[in-house]
């Protein structure tokens, strides 16, 4: 797995390539956890390079969730592969996320 | 000719997802079988082996886990035992899902479990000589995809 991140508009942007399988997934929690802890306020994860997330991947996802939204901050989602989509889809995730098709349009929606 | 089953053994010592990973994906391109398949096949191992890792034993000794995988024409099947607590995967509580996530009693309980349930079509389980057997099943089209989609 790769983390990056950059920040734009006021969003930060975490890029997640690879698989998140449950040791990858606990490096990407304590970066969200981190960045929550910091006060930033609107997250969007670019899952254009994911290959692979598991219920613990989702469950750091439900995390920032649950956080920002006490602090009326966001969560979204983009570029995800329509297998994973299909796990959010089966979650009833994809009810609570904002899914975008790509980068610009998450970062023009949020 | 392609291998039309496989059988290993874990242990619950072990990084689960970089064991079998690559096992599976070996099988699923030696069968052809379609890249969301192998997706679906590597989820349900990876979800019921942390159950049984991270919740089956009381004490800290090494403990094998069995796994069978074969391809029987359409028929796609996975066999695990174990010899964690008893755990009946089809007893097992749903998650809230009609519920927001902030009034949730379970925020995430149990959706591993969900999701083994929605990419297989059958589940069986028996609990035998103080070992969990659980039997899976996904149908799958002729061109080794799911067949439901």
């Amino acid at each position: 797995m790769a983390l990056s991140e950059l920040k734009e508009n006021g969003v930060t942007i975490l890029a997640v390539d690879g698989s998140l399988d449950a040791e990858e997934t606990q490096i990407l929690e304590t970066r969200v956890l981190a960045l929550l802890e910091s006060g930033e306020t609107a997250l969007l994860f670019d899952f254009s390079g994911l290959d692979y997330i598991n219920s613990s991947g989702l469950r750091v996802l439900v995390l920032a969730y649950q956080r920002l939204k006490k602090t009326a901050g966001k969560v979204a989602i983009c570029g995800i592969k329509d297998y994973i989509q299909e796990v959010f889809e089966v979650s009833g995730y994809d009810r609570i996320f904002p899914l975008f098709p790509d980068r610009g349009q998450a970062l023009a929606g949020m | 000719m392609a291998e039309k089953s496989i059988s290993f053994t874990l242990t619950n010592k072990q990084q689960c997802f970089q064991c079998f990973q690559p096992i599976v994906e070996e099988f699923g391109a030696a069968n052809g079988l379609k890249s969301k398949t192998v997706f679906h096949l590597t989820l349900v191992l990876d979800e019921l082996i942390t159950n049984i890792i991270s919740y089956g034993y009381a004490d800290h000794d090494e403990h094998p886990i069995e796994v069978s995988i074969s391809l029987d024409r359409d028929t796609l099947r996975i066999r695990l035992e174990d010899d964690a607590r008893p755990f009946n995967i089809l007893e097992a509580p749903e998650p809230e899902l009609d519920l927001p996530l902030e009034e949730r009693a379970r925020p995430i309980g149990g959706m591993g479990v969900h999701l083994v349930r929605n990419m297989m079509h059958n589940i069986a389980y028996k609990r035998e000589n103080g070992k969990n057997i659980l039997l899976l099943e996904k149908q799958l089209t002729q061109n080794g995809c799911d067949s439901r989609n």
